[in-house]
């Protein structure tokens, strides 16, 4: 991305000319400028002493000022070919942007009632409002974009159906939704929850509700047990936005992870804003066992301190179990988020797609397809969970491959 | 897509029947697969099994249990008003084939889950012994459609109003009883669906036997496409979710403790005030229109 012109123009004062420079490499800005874990800003600082650019918030404010007040639809000229996204995440939104942009007919076939994929219910709403996501979906569509809900691939259309429609390519972009069942002892007692079920669960029930510290909404239609005390289990930003939805419910939140604050794979930034919230943060501690009372409701967690310690004297400092540290944590309820795995759910309605062994699907290096001919996949279904801009690299990157197929196929 | 309610039936208090028009789901659906339904837009979704499908009209037909917000909802919607959405058909298809003699015994709502299976199992040319259960006759759902799908039938209620008096489990274990004698054909599946214990009961009876049992579980589920771990449920030892790996499993497979568990977990009533609850007013007691047609004294 030309990131000088961008800035360039955001302190000339032309915000909607920024936002067309960076809308030429990047199709949700809005969303980018919110979730991205900024990767450039820890190159970009020139030296020590020098704070980097906020390129993530100068994206994010040329998105929110930029906006035209009228959309010009364009006229669609297609180049008369269709093809089938299924998934509209992050990287099937972008895959679909870019392949609109390059004049195909696109279809997006999303299984839930709505498009967003995990923007919609994986993120939480204080850290991507809705209204920002229907914006972005609003302008993919206005690209002339089709959306299709309540269609599960694989069980609603199979793929013959669809290449039956006229459907001469498939992108795969399913994500990495998938929670990845634990051993921990007690991990099945009544409310212990996995990230992914809380927070659908949240963001269905508060459709339309806002999360606010301030009111720590009491009246929040929540339709499950949750208890006073929550314990949230993991080191990622899925702990985190749990942890902090928790405290949005007025909630009283401990937050158990295996790394330090200073080296978690969350952004500083992030975890200080729950530190600020409220969130009494356990660094250094893993989790051995949930404990359950006599109705095998969960009543404690017992963990174990870490620390580092070079045990084998190799100079390499390791994250060891410190010796009689066990201690307990009370709680009523236990939010598991320990990673999740790629949702290649979708290969068991779909014959003769290779899956690899830790779930992901198979794609051919140099022009991205999977084992089927014309058939695709991108974002975390192929490369495990990672950053939502990741994601969206690689439906970009996904978009051109497809564009290379039609272009060797001529 | 317009998804209408072109029909509704009451079946007794708290259980309806709805044909719902959605011909992309009534062309695919078999025998054990469920629909994810919204009544409207920001509800909850719910899971609800497809006991009859009409290919030709497109119309698929659902129970509805009101025991949740989402289903009490769903069971005041008019003929002709528009469900928000329904996804499906989810879930894998009930492994049914030619055996011979099989059961298919179920309890409640789970009579809904079977009903298919029974038609399934005929058509594939098993004799087809059924055995339903409820509280009073008036729950005693689908029975007529039961009748027609199996060879021969028991019922079991409860408070006795119908046929034998007690559970079905007990018809059950007499039949079993019959086994050994001289001219019975031998058992060769048994099929069960309703509550956790009558399915637990079930595979402890057909385990020695070495029956092949399957059961249609009923876990309580999020999303029904596999990412939320809700329905997680203890299959061989390994951890697997009943929306996208069942709901059917094989019975002696299945870990019913930590069913039990699981299922429980979401009962939760008192401990937490946070939740608004499921019951209506009067709790769990029948209400005035089961009493009526069940011919109770007016009090």
């Amino acid at each position: 991305m030309d990131i000088p012109a961008f800035v360039r123009l955001l302190r000339d004062g032309n915000s909607a000319g920024a936002l067309k420079k960076i809308q030429e490499q990047n199709y949700l800005p809005g969303i980018c400028g919110r979730l991205c874990s900024a990767p450039c800003e820890v190159v970009s600082g020139i030296s020590e002493e020098e704070p980097p650019a906020g390129i993530r918030a100068l994206e994010r404010f040329a998105s929110d000022s930029g906006r035209p007040k009228f959309e010009w639809k364009r006229p669609a000229v297609r180049a008369g070919k269709k093809i089938a996204v299924v998934g509209s995440g992050p990287a099937g939104l972008t895959a679909a942007a870019g392949l609109a942009a390059k004049g195909y007919g696109v279809s997006v076939l999303e299984a839930f009632d709505q498009p967003g994929g995990v923007l919609r219910y994986g993120i939480p709403s204080f850290r991507l409002p809705a209204a920002v996501l229907q914006e972005e979906v609003g302008t993919v569509r206005s690209a002339g974009v089709e959306f299709r809900a309540n269609c599960y691939v694989g069980k609603t259309v199979g793929l013959d159906e669809l290449q039956r429609e006229g459907f001469e390519a498939v992108l795969l972009a399913t994500g990495a939704g998938v929670p990845r069942f634990q051993d921990l002892p007690g991990a099945n007692l009544g409310g212990v929850y996995y990230a992914e079920e809380f927070l659908l669960r949240v963001n269905f029930a508060g459709r339309g509700h806002r999360l606010s510290l301030k009111t720590q909404d009491a009246n929040f239609p929540l339709g499950f047990p949750l208890g006073n005390k929550v314990v949230v289990l993991g080191s990622e930003y899925m702990a985190l936005d749990c942890a902090r939805i928790a405290v949005r419910l007025g909630k009283h939140v401990s937050w158990v992870s295996p790394e330090a604050p200073e080296d978690k794979r969350v952004l500083r930034e992030e975890s200080g804003y729950a530190r600020e919230e409220g969130v009494q943060i356990e660094a250094l501690a893993r989790p051995l066992e949930v404990q359950g009372n006599e109705r095998q409701f969960v009543r404690a967690v017992r963990c174990l301190r870490l620390d580092y310690a070079d045990t084998r004297a190799t100079g390499q400092w390791e994250l060891t179990p410190v010796p009689d540290s066990e201690f307990v944590l009370d709680a009523d309820s236990v939010i598991i988020a320990m990673g999740h795995a790629p949702n290649s759910l979708v290969a068991r309605g779909i014959e003769g797609l290779k899956v690899n062994d830790d779930g992901t699907i198979w794609i051919a290096p140099h022009n991205g397809m999977t084992s089927l001919k014309g058939v695709f996949a991108c974002g975390d279904v192929v490369t495990k969970a990672g950053p939502v801009v990741e994601a969206m690299a690689s439906g970009k990157k996904a978009a051109e491959h497809i564009d290379n197929y039609f272009k060797s196929k001529i | 897509m317009d998804y209408k309610i072109v029909n509704k039936q009451i079946f007794a208090d708290r259980f309806k029947r709805l044909d719902i028009h959605c011909p992309q789901v009534a062309r695919k659906a078999k025998a054990g697969q469920f629909v994810k339904i919204c009544p409207a837009e920001g509800e909850v979704s719910i899971p609800l099994t497809v006991f009859e499908t009409d290919p030709q009209r497109g119309i698929i037909s659902l129970i509805v249990h009101e025991t949740d917000p989402a289903a009490q909802r769903l069971g005041l919607m008019p003929i002709n008003e528009p469900v928000y959405s329904v996804l499906g058909p989810l879930g894998v298809p009930t492994p049914v084939e030619r055996k011979g003699v099989v059961v298919c015994i179920a309890t409640g709502v789970g009579i809904g889950r079977i009903l298919p299976v029974a038609r399934a199992l005929k058509q594939l040319g098993n004799k087809v012994i059924g055995i339903i259960g409820a509280r009073t006759k008036r729950e005693l759902l689908l029975e007529a459609q039961m009748r027609i799908a199996c060879h021969k039938i028991f019922a079991a209620t409860d408070d006795g109003s119908h046929e034998h008096r007690g559970l079905a489990t007990d018809v059950f274990r007499r039949l079993l009883g019959e086994q050994g004698q001289q001219g019975q054909p031998p058992l060769r599946g048994v099929y069960a669906a309703g509550s956790v214990e009558m399915m637990e009961t079930v595979c402890e009876l057909t385990r020695p036997l070495e029956i092949e049992t399957y059961v249609v579980l009923d876990t309580a589920m999020v999303d029904c496409l596999g990412l939320c771990g809700a329905c997680r449920v203890v299959v061989a030892g390994r951890t697997v979710q009943a929306c996208v790996d069942g709901p059917t499993f094989d019975g002696h497979k299945v870990d019913f403790n930590d069913l039990k568990i699981r299922v429980n977990a979401f009962k939760e009533k008192d401990r937490w005030g946070n939740q608004q609850l499921a019951s209506s007013p009067k709790g769990n007691e029948s209400g005035i229109l089961t009493k009526f047609l069940a011919g109770y004294p007016k009090s």
